[in-house]
C-alpha cells in the first residue's frame, strides 16, 4: 500500500439519515465550514487519515434526489461529476430504506464508485425490520455497510471497501429499467456521443427524458438538435405509459426499488413503537398540539433566559475585573482606549454566545434530534402562510425571540431563494432577547406592564402586516409545505453537543469581525468628540420628528452594537436612572418602538451579509431605519395626544 | 366501488391510491422523487387544524404535505 496517499470522498444523503453524524465522527474537529463557490450554501469539508491515506471527508447537504428542486441539489450533482471525489458513500436510513433507495439508484447513474452506508441498523429490530445485505450488495452491485452512525460502528468497513473500490478502479453501474424506457435512453445516448460535458452519457440522456431544466440548457449550447429528439421520445413515453416523461422515469425508479424492497427485506411485527405513536397523537392533536407546543416553548424561554440572566451577571463581573485590571496595565490614551473598545467587543461578544446562543442552540437541537421541531412546522404551516412562507419558517420565528442571529442562520432551511430572504428579513423584526430589555426595563417599568406587553403584540402585528406585504411585493410564488416527519427518538448528547459546538463556533465566525471592528470605531467616533456632532446632526430627526432628547442619538448609534445598550447607556446620557423625571411614557414608547425596529443589530448584519450579499442587506437595513423612523414618528404624535 | 377524489377529502385511515398529481412542475417533482408516483398507497394519518397540511403515509415514511399541494393530488379508494 502507498504511504499517505491522497483520497477525496463524499457523504450523499437525504436530511436526517445521521449523514452529519457520520461526518462528524469520521472528521472529529478536523473540519472546516465554508460556503460553496459562488453559493450561499455551507460546504462542510474534513480530514481523516486512515491506513496511510489521507483522506478528505465532503459532507454534501441533505438532498432528496439529484433535480434541481434546491440550491443543494444542483450543487451535489455538479459536485460528484465535476470534482470526481475517489468515491461516494450514500448515507441511508436503513429503517426507511424504499425511500432512500430512490436517491441511491440516482447516484448509481453518476456510475463513480460508490459505498452503501446502511444507518440506523440498531433501529431496526424494534421496528421489525430484517434486511437482507448480501442480496442487496449483489442487487446494487456497490458494497453495503450496516453502521451506526451515533456508537460509530461499522465506519471502518465502508472505508475499507470505499479504498478498495478505488484501487481496483470500480464504478457504480446504474440499473436497468424497463424495455420501452431503455430503448429511448438508448437511442438519446448515442445521440449524446462525444459530447464534452463532465456527466456520464446515460444520465445526461435520463435528465433529458426528465425534462430538467438545467441540463436542457447545458445540451442546447452544446447541440441544440439533441433537444428536438429528447421532446420526441418524450412524447412517446408519454403516449405508452400515459403520464409525463417524467413522471415514468420516477415511476420507473419507485418500481424498481419497490422490487429490491421485495427481494431484500422482511417485516415482523415492531416491538411497541406504540408509546411513540401516542405522543404523537398527543403532540399533533388538533387541540391539544398547541398548548402542549406553548408549553414546552414556555419551558424552553423560562430556561433560557433564567440561565442567561444568571451567566450574564456572572460575565459583567469578570468584564468589570477586566476593565480596572487593563486600565491599570494601560492607564490612559487613546491607544489605550481604543484596545479597550477592541477588548470589550470581544467580551459582549461572550456575553452574548455564552448565556444566550448557547443554551439556545443546545434546547433546539435538543428538540430537533428528539423530532419535535418537525411537529411545531406541521402545527404551524397554516399561520405561517398567513406571511407568505410555509411551516418550516415557525423554526427560525422562534428562535428571533432568543437572539436574530440564530434565528437568521436557521433561515436555511426553507428551500427557495425567495422563501429564505421572506424568512429572514421577518425574522430581524422579530424581538430578541435585548429588546425584550428595552421593553420590560423602560416600558413595562416606568409606563406599565400591560403597555410592555401592548408594545410586544403591536410588533406581531407589524411583522404580520409586512409579511403579508413582502410576500406579494417579492416575485415568484410562495411554496407549500414538503417535509418528512421523522419519528420520535431518544436525543443522542454527543450528536446535541457536536451541533451546538459548530453551530456557536459559526456565529462566532461570522458576527465577530464587525462586532470588533465596529466597536472599535465607535470608539474613535467617541474620542474624538464626534457622537455629539453626529447627534446633533439627527437632532431634526431625534428632537422634531420623533420627540426624544438629542442625546438619544447618540444609543441609536451605540444600540447597533447591541441594541440593550441603548437602556443602558440612557442613564449616563440622561443623568439619572429613574427614567420616568426625564422622559414622558409616548417618549420612552416611542423610544422602545424605534429601538424595535430601526436596526438588526451589526451581529445580524453580518449574518445577512453572509447569506445574502452587500445589496440585500441594504435593502433590509435601509429600509427598516426608515420604517423605524416613519412609525416612532406617527406614534409620538399619536400618543402625545392621548397621554 | 372505485371513486377518484382528491387526496385533502379522504378520510382519516382510509387507504387510496395515487392517480395523478397536477402541482407545479417542481413541487410535483419533488413530490415523485419521495416516492409518491402514481399507483402508490397513500393514507392519511393525521390533518392540522385551521385547514393546516396533512400527514400522510406513504412507502412506509410519514410526509408533511401542505394543504394546496395536497388539493392538487389526486386519489382514487378502493
Amino acid at each position: 500500500m502507498e504511504k499517505n496517499k491522497k483520497i477525496e470522498i463524499v457523504l450523499a444523503g437525504h436530511a436526517n439519515v445521521g449523514k452529519s453524524v457520520t461526518f462528524n465522527h469520521l472528521t472529529g474537529l478536523h473540519q472546516h465550514i465554508g460556503n460553496w463557490p459562488g453559493k450561499t450554501v455551507a460546504k462542510k469539508e474534513g480530514t481523516l487519515h486512515y491506513k496511510g491515506y489521507d483522506i478528505n471527508v465532503i459532507d454534501l447537504p441533505g438532498i432528496y434526489s439529484l433535480t434541481p428542486y434546491s440550491m443543494e441539489e444542483i450543487i451535489s450533482r455538479e459536485y460528484i461529476a465535476t470534482q470526481k471525489p475517489n468515491f461516494i458513500v450514500n448515507v441511508v436510513d436503513s429503517t426507511n430504506l424504499e425511500r432512500n433507495l430512490l436517491l441511491t439508484l440516482q447516484l448509481l447513474e453518476l456510475e463513480k464508485p460508490m459505498v452503501l452506508a446502511l444507518n440506523m441498523v440498531d433501529l431496526l429490530k424494534k421496528k421489525g425490520i430484517v434486511i437482507d445485505y448480501e442480496k442487496l450488495q449483489a442487487i446494487l452491485n456497490i458494497p453495503v455497510a450496516p453502521i451506526i452512525a451515533i456508537e460509530r460502528k461499522g465506519f471502518t468497513k465502508f472505508l475499507d471497501s470505499g479504498i478498495e473500490l478505488v484501487n481496483k478502479k470500480k464504478t457504480a453501474k446504474p440499473l436497468k429499467y424497463s424495455q420501452e424506457v431503455e430503448t429511448c435512453i438508448k437511442e438519446l445516448n448515442s445521440d449524446l456521443h462525444n459530447i464534452d460535458l463532465p456527466y456520464p452519457r446515460r444520465w445526461l440522456a435520463i435528465k433529458l427524458l426528465e425534462k430538467d431544466q438545467d441540463i436542457q440548457k447545458l445540451i442546447w449550447e452544446k447541440r441544440a438538435e439533441i433537444l428536438n429528439k429528447a421532446t420526441n421520445l418524450s412524447d412517446r413515453l408519454k403516449k405508452i405509459y400515459g403520464h409525463d416523461s417524467s413522471t415514468v422515469i420516477s415511476n420507473e425508479r419507485c418500481q424498481l426499488v419497490s422490487r429490491i424492497v421485495k427481494k431484500t427485506i422482511k417485516l415482523t411485527e415492531p416491538i411497541k413503537l406504540s408509546w411513540k405513536e401516542q405522543l404523537d397523537n398527543l403532540t399533533c392533536h388538533k387541540i391539544w398540539g398547541y398548548p402542549v407546543m406553548i408549553a414546552i416553548l414556555a419551558c424552553m424561554f423560562l430556561f433560557i433566559f433564567s440561565l442567561g440572566n444568571y451567566l450574564s451577571g456572572f460575565l459583567e463581573i469578570i468584564s468589570l475585573s477586566c476593565q480596572s485590571w487593563y486600565e491599570n496595565l494601560f492607564p490612559s490614551g487613546f491607544l489605550a482606549s481604543l484596545g479597550w473598545s477592541g477588548l470589550e467587543s470581544i467580551i459582549a461578544l461572550a456575553a452574548i454566545a455564552l448565556p444566550y446562543i448557547l443554551p439556545f442552540y443546545l434546547i433546539l437541537f435538543i428538540l430537533e434530534d428528539w423530532g419535535y421541531l418537525a411537529r411545531i412546522a406541521f402545527l404551524m404551516d397554516n399561520f405561517m402562510h398567513k406571511v407568505g412562507v410555509h411551516g418550516k419558517a415557525s423554526i427560525p420565528f422562534m428562535l428571533g425571540f432568543g437572539c436574530n442571529v440564530p434565528a437568521c442562520l436557521a433561515c436555511r432551511i426553507m428551500e427557495t431563494q425567495r422563501e429564505k430572504f421572506l424568512a429572514t428579513f421577518l425574522t430581524t423584526l422579530i424581538p430578541c432577547s435585548a429588546v425584550t430589555v428595552i421593553i420590560m426595563g423602560l416600558v413595562g417599568k416606568y409606563v406599565g406592564i400591560s403597555w410592555a406587553f401592548a408594545l410586544y403584540f403591536f410588533t406581531l402585528i407589524i411583522i404580520f402586516i409586512l409579511g403579508k406585504i413582502a410576500s406579494k411585493i417579492l416575485p415568484g410564488k410562495p411554496t407549500e409545505l414538503i417535509m418528512e416527519m421523522p419519528d420520535y427518538k431518544r436525543p443522542h448528547l454527543r450528536t446535541v453537543l457536536m451541533q451546538t459546538w459548530q453551530n456557536l463556533k459559526e456565529f462566532v465566525y461570522i458576527a465577530g469581525p464587525l462586532v470588533i471592528i465596529s466597536g472599535m470605531i465607535i470608539e474613535v467616533l467617541k474620542q474624538a468628540g464626534w457622537l455629539k456632532l453626529i447627534a446633533n446632526f439627527l437632532s431634526p430627526i431625534t428632537v422634531s420628528w420623533l420627540g426624544l432628547p438629542a442625546a438619544v442619538g447618540i444609543l441609536l448609534i451605540l444600540g447597533i452594537l447591541r441594541k440593550e445598550l441603548i437602556l443602558v447607556m440612557l442613564a449616563t446620557v440622561l443623568g439619572t436612572t429613574n427614567f420616568a423625571q426625564v422622559l414622558s411614557p409616548a417618549q420612552m414608547i416611542t423610544l422602545a418602538i424605534v429601538s424595535i425596529f430601526y436596526i438588526p443589530c451589526i451581529a445580524t448584519i453580518a449574518v445577512l451579509l453572509k447569506e445574502f450579499g452587500w445589496k440585500k442587506t441594504m435593502a433590509i437595513t435601509i429600509f427598516e431605519i426608515t420604517f423605524a423612523i416613519i412609525l416612532g414618528g406617527l406614534t409620538f404624535k399619536l400618543l402625545e395626544t392621548i397621554l | 366501488m372505485a371513486k377518484d377524489i382528491s387526496l385533502i377529502d379522504l378520510k382519516i385511515g382510509q387507504k387510496a391510491k395515487i392517480i395523478n398529481i397536477a402541482g407545479g412542475r417542481i413541487a410535483t417533482k419533488r413530490l415523485l422523487d419521495l416516492g409518491l408516483t402514481p399507483n402508490t398507497e397513500i393514507k392519511i394519518l393525521r390533518r392540522a387544524p385551521f385547514l393546516g397540511p396533512l400527514q400522510i403515509k406513504v412507502r412506509g415514511s410519514k410526509i408533511i404535505l401542505g394543504r394546496g399541494l395536497a388539493a392538487k393530488i389526486t386519489v382514487t379508494t378502493e
